[in-house]
């Protein structure tokens, strides 16, 4: 009897942690049921896209999701059939991406800056398949190779600008995942944009030290967060995926958060992907990582896609609440900026 | 009694006295049944799931390859946990000291050069091992002359080593031109290679495993090892040396998760970069709890480990689930087989105490 007790006990324990997990699972199961299979993704008539996180989880609500919302919308809108993998060891970026090779997928999609070796490497190999590497600058064209990148300085200089106008104690800051080319023209644009609106202002920035964790390390992210808060700085740019968010969370929960201490969030816009961060979340600087790939899966789809890069859209998100916070006066200033770097008329100035 | 039932209680007693090996294995099963159920919720069936894991890990050369090369390190950072375990320490630090082994080998690697192929490679595992156990040592002589528990100083020593390897790889050994933080790729010369599926590494980290076998059942230093692991202090009136005793068996734990860390750099990713050792010094407290610090049972306990990892990709390619679920397998076994729980339930009174791989805890 004692037995039949314990079995019960931990056939109910079980369902219950089934029951917990479930929730996030339901989705991954429409996705694969969206398209047939991908038994025959030689044939031309079937339309192939794969996808490949960095060390990184689809519902990141940043980088990987953005791209992996993009490359989902792209292979439903022209038919074809997507799948993706979620990275877990950066040693395996070569065995992940050989999933949707040995099946002769079309184009698969590569996320990530870490990628990027990986990523030519493959495409070397499988001179078949057109890859699309987010985030990767080519240095040398690689013909079935795209590099979508994105001018992340002038999205950052916009939140920066913005946040020279908005500061009260002159001290800004942000937090930051790993230090390489797209995290460091985010902040250095932020850096210059604040400059160029208020000269009296001091940023403080900090990267996270190299590790697999870079940009999935919220603790490290809240604790930056709380650094710079004590030391003053009234303003604080989280950019850095999961880490990003923590400091942005970390804000959210500070005394005079959204009155006199705001947080701008990054890649998306974070307002509908962070919304623990609505508090002190003023704008994002988003960069158009879903439309890009969305873009470039379609040019795949219709053969106009190039090797080379392929440069996407960037700027500030929109100031939701905070639009009745935010000076009329400080908006149009900014606006104007924007737009400016947008045409080109105003250079960021950023090198990196 | 009649004879049926002497044979039946016999046989029982075969499960009792071999209990350390039943454990861990209904353990397996009852974590893939809950598992199971898992997979099963998610709409996928079970078995296509695991077949999904296995075909690859195993029947296919790649996979075969990586489950190899993903099993190397962790057979190495179980032993080192287990020979501590034997002596009555817990190095929690196998992480630290394997990190700075894979720089060391890398840089061994890099800089050393005009040595013929095989003397290059040796010369270069010999650097992570030496790394490994120096590093390990300095939480050894605290112990030994400080008193200062190699809980604390070997998990101290991992956040320091991580700290120090981040400066060296952003600064002065940094790759020029290169955005990323890591090494230079080392040369041909002091590359393992990989003979077929199976990495060169793989087979020495077996012949170690065989080697730190004999040594702790077969030897006099392991006879020494084995009853300060048991109890010092008849260990200290026997006339042993403890402070030595410490010392040496974290060099020896140390050079072991070096070793570890030199096959990686040297066998798979032929350079260093802070990301790539992610997490396996901590497999290795796994694996050697799983082998009940038996070092011969760390293979299996590795394999199992390196299986999961392998085939992990294809179990989402596949069917959609999630990898992490792997790790939950591999929660759930480590629960059962390390709290009493299963043991008691399958063998009431006669359960062993399965805490007691090591008399270290707490002292």
């Amino acid at each position: 009897m004692k037995r039949m007790r314990t079995l019960a006990g931990i056939s109910i324990l079980a369902l219950v942690l089934a029951a917990c997990s479930s929730g996030s699972s339901d989705t991954a199961a429409e996705e694969t049921a969206a398209a047939l299979d991908d038994s025959n993704c030689a044939a031309a008539e079937n339309f192939c896209v794969g996808l490949v996180t960095d060390i990184g989880k689809v519902d990141d609500k940043s980088f990987n999701q953005s791209a992996h919302e993009g490359a989902m919308a792209a292979a439903a809108e022209v038919g074809g059939f997507y799948k993706y993998i979620e990275t877990t060891d950066t040693k395996d970026y070569a065995a992940n991406m050989a999933q949707f090779t040995d099946k002769s997928y079309d184009v698969i999609v590569t996320v990530g800056f870490l990628m990027a070796e990986a990523t030519v490497t493959a495409a070397k190999a499988n001179p078949n398949t057109k890859f699309i590497g987010v985030d990767q600058f080519q240095g040398e064209e690689v013909a079935n190779v795209t590099g979508l990148i994105f001018p992340e300085d002038q999205a950052g200089f916009g939140a920066g600008y913005l946040a020279g106008l908005m500061t009260k104690t002159n001290k800004i800051g942000s937090v930051l995942g790993l230090e390489i080319a797209p995290v460091q023209l985010f902040a250095k644009g932020f850096e210059a944009g604040a400059k160029k609106s208020n000269p009296n202002v001091s940023v403080t920035t900090v990267y996270h030290p190299p590790a697999d964790n870079a940009f999935a390390d919220p603790v490290w992210g809240a604790a930056e967060a709380k650094k710079q808060l004590a030391q003053g700085a009234d303003i604080i740019f989280g950019a850095g995926g999961g880490t990003g968010n923590g400091a942005l969370i970390e804000i959210a929960k500070a005394e005079g958060a959204g009155t006199s201490i705001f947080c701008i969030g990054v890649d998306t816009d974070q307002w509908f992907t962070v919304p623990e961060a609505q508090p002190c979340l003023i704008t994002s600087a988003v960069k158009g990582l879903t439309e890009g790939t969305t873009d470039l899966v379609k040019k795949a789809f219709d053969g106009s896609i190039a090797g080379g890069n392929f440069v996407g859209s960037a700027g500030i998100s929109d100031y939701h609440d905070f639009a009745s916070v935010v000076p009329m006066d400080v908006q149009d200033k900014v606006a104007a900026e924007v737009a400016g770097l947008k045409d080109g008329s105003i250079k960021t100035g950023v090198t990196l | 009694m009649t004879l049926t039932e002497t044979k039946m209680s016999n046989k029982i007693g075969f499960f009792v006295r071999n209990q350390s090996i039943v454990v861990p294995i209904v353990a397996i099963f009852v974590a893939f049944f809950l598992g199971g159920i898992l997979i099963f919720l998610q709409g996928v069936n079970p078995l296509v799931a695991y077949r999904a894991i296995f075909s690859e890990a195993w029947f296919d050369s790649d996979g075969l390859l990586r489950t190899f090369q993903k099993t190397t390190p962790l057979v190495l950072a179980g032993l080192a946990v287990t020979v501590g375990l034997r002596i009555g320490l817990f190095n929690i630090g196998a992480q630290g000291q394997l990190i700075s082994a894979a720089l060391a080998s890398a840089l061994a690697g890099i800089y050393i050069t005009n040595l013929p192929p095989i003397l290059h490679v040796l010369v270069a595992l010999f650097c992570g091992v030496i790394v490994g156990a120096l590093w390990a040592a300095i939480a050894g002589v605290l112990k030994a002359y400080r008193g200062v528990h190699e809980v604390i100083s070997t998990i101290m020593l991992n956040s320091i080593a991580i700290g120090i390897l981040d400066y060296l790889v952003s600064n002065p050994f940094k790759e020029p031109d290169q955005a990323l933080q890591r090494t230079k790729k080392i040369a041909e010369t002091a590359i393992l290679p990989n003979i077929g599926f199976i990495p060169f590494g793989f087979i020495l980290a077996l012949i170690i495993c065989l080697l730190v076998s004999v040594m702790l059942n077969r030897t006099t230093a392991g006879f020494r090892f084995n009853t300060v692991g048991k109890n010092k202090f008849a260990a200290t009136y026997a006339g042993i040396n403890m402070k030595l005793m410490i010392v040496t068996g974290m060099l020896l734990s140390g050079g072991l998760a070096g070793l570890g860390g030199a096959i990686e750099t040297l066998g798979i990713t032929y350079r260093f970069e802070p990301a790539f050792n992610a997490g396996l010094g901590f497999d290795g407290i796994t694996i050697a709890l799983l082998a009940r610090a038996n070092p011969l049972a760390t293979i299996p306990a590795a394999i199992l480990v390196g299986t999961l990892r392998a085939g992990g990709a294809s179990l989402q390619f596949e069917t959609g689930i999630e990898p992490e679920i792997v790790d939950v397998l591999l929660a759930i076994t480590l629960l059962l087989v390390s709290a009493p729980i299963l043991a008691k339930f399958l063998f009431k009174g006669k359960a062993q105490k399965s805490a007691n791989v090591t008399s270290g805890w707490g002292n």
